[in-house]
């Protein structure tokens, strides 16, 4: 691949990212293919060591935030004429909901979710608490003469400390993917919004 | 290793690079890659987000008749080295005590 072809990729796929991010970036990598060759690399040399576009491409819309991806996508490439903007105004009452909709969807999506996990770090803090008071229990029982009592709290005790340990790894394994998940969602939609006009 | 804690250190280390005189991208690479390895792309993200925290400034130089960009660093950079030399021996002494309690096992 030349250098002209590679950036011109770089520029096609970046398309939909604010301009002066796509130029900074592609500006970033002409001058390292430059200074490549510079060295005595081959054009062809010099590509190859830059990397895969993708990648790079992937990296940047991580990079770029969420609104700022909106807010380019949003704004008009060209000045509007008269009879869009009536329009846009005329179909506020349809494009407005409509918008609030897929948002609140989004946003129910994402509270339910962390509900979820919030729901099973409470299952997990009763589970300690209850270890606790089957000790307190245990004690309890015992001293006052009921062992049989007092062993059975033994055995609780045991119990809900084993589910607690058990589900305290499986609380924090839920959290880590979450986090991951939300990352994968936020790329998924950034990927989305730019994608459409790809 | 951990993302976050990877960034930041590499961007001390570009900093180091850029303190004693200001350097452009590929010699930055070139100069870190003997202790580490980094790609095109992150040193990109490390070089906005430095400028973006004003810890180096960019000058764009004529250079083969063609533009290349020279990263210096600022005094809030410089700061930044200082700050990380100063907390580190803390990070040493915590490794040594995690190596230390590994190996009585």
């Amino acid at each position: 691949m030349t250098k002209s072809e590679f950036l011109q990729q770089l520029r096609e796929k970046m398309k939909g990212l604010p301009k002066t991010d796509i130029e900074d970036r592609v500006n970033f990598y002409s001058e390292m293919i430059d200074d490549r060759i510079e060295e005595g690399l081959s054009e062809e040399e010099a590509v190859r060591d830059i990397g895969n576009v993708d990648e790079i491409v992937t990296k940047q819309i991580d990079d770029t935030s969420l609104t700022k991806i909106v807010t380019e996508k949003v704004k008009p490439k060209r000045r509007l004429k008269a009879w869009e903007i009536v329009l846009i105004i005329l179909g506020f009452p349809l494009w407005f909901p409509l918008l609030m909709f897929i948002l609140t969807m989004l946003l129910v999506f994402y509270i339910i979710w962390w509900s979820a996990v919030i729901v099973l770090w409470s299952i997990e803090g009763s589970l300690i608490m209850s270890v606790f008071a089957a000790i307190v229990n245990m004690f309890a029982f015992t001293f006052r003469g009921e062992l049989l009592s007092g062993f059975g709290y033994f055995g609780l005790s045991l119990l809900t400390a084993g589910l607690s340990i058990f589900l305290f790894m499986g609380c924090v394994a839920v959290t880590k993917a979450t986090f991951q998940l939300m990352k994968k969602v936020t790329l998924k939609i950034k990927k989305s919004i730019i994608g459409e006009e790809n | 290793m951990d993302v976050q804690l990877k960034r930041g250190l590499l961007e001390v280390c570009v900093l180091a690079v850029i303190r004693n005189q200001p350097s452009y991208g590929y010699k930055i690479i070139k100069d870190m890659k003997p202790y580490v390895e980094i790609s095109e792309s992150t040193l990109y993200t490390i070089l906005k987000r430095l400028e973006d925290s004003d810890m180096l400034i960019v000058k764009t130089v004529e250079h083969n008749s063609r533009l290349r960009k020279y990263y210096h660093i600022t005094s809030r950079g410089l700061k930044r080295i200082e700050e990380f030399k100063s907390y580190w021996p803390d990070m040493v002494a915590m490794y040594e005590f995690i190596v230390r309690e590994d190996n009585k096992q």
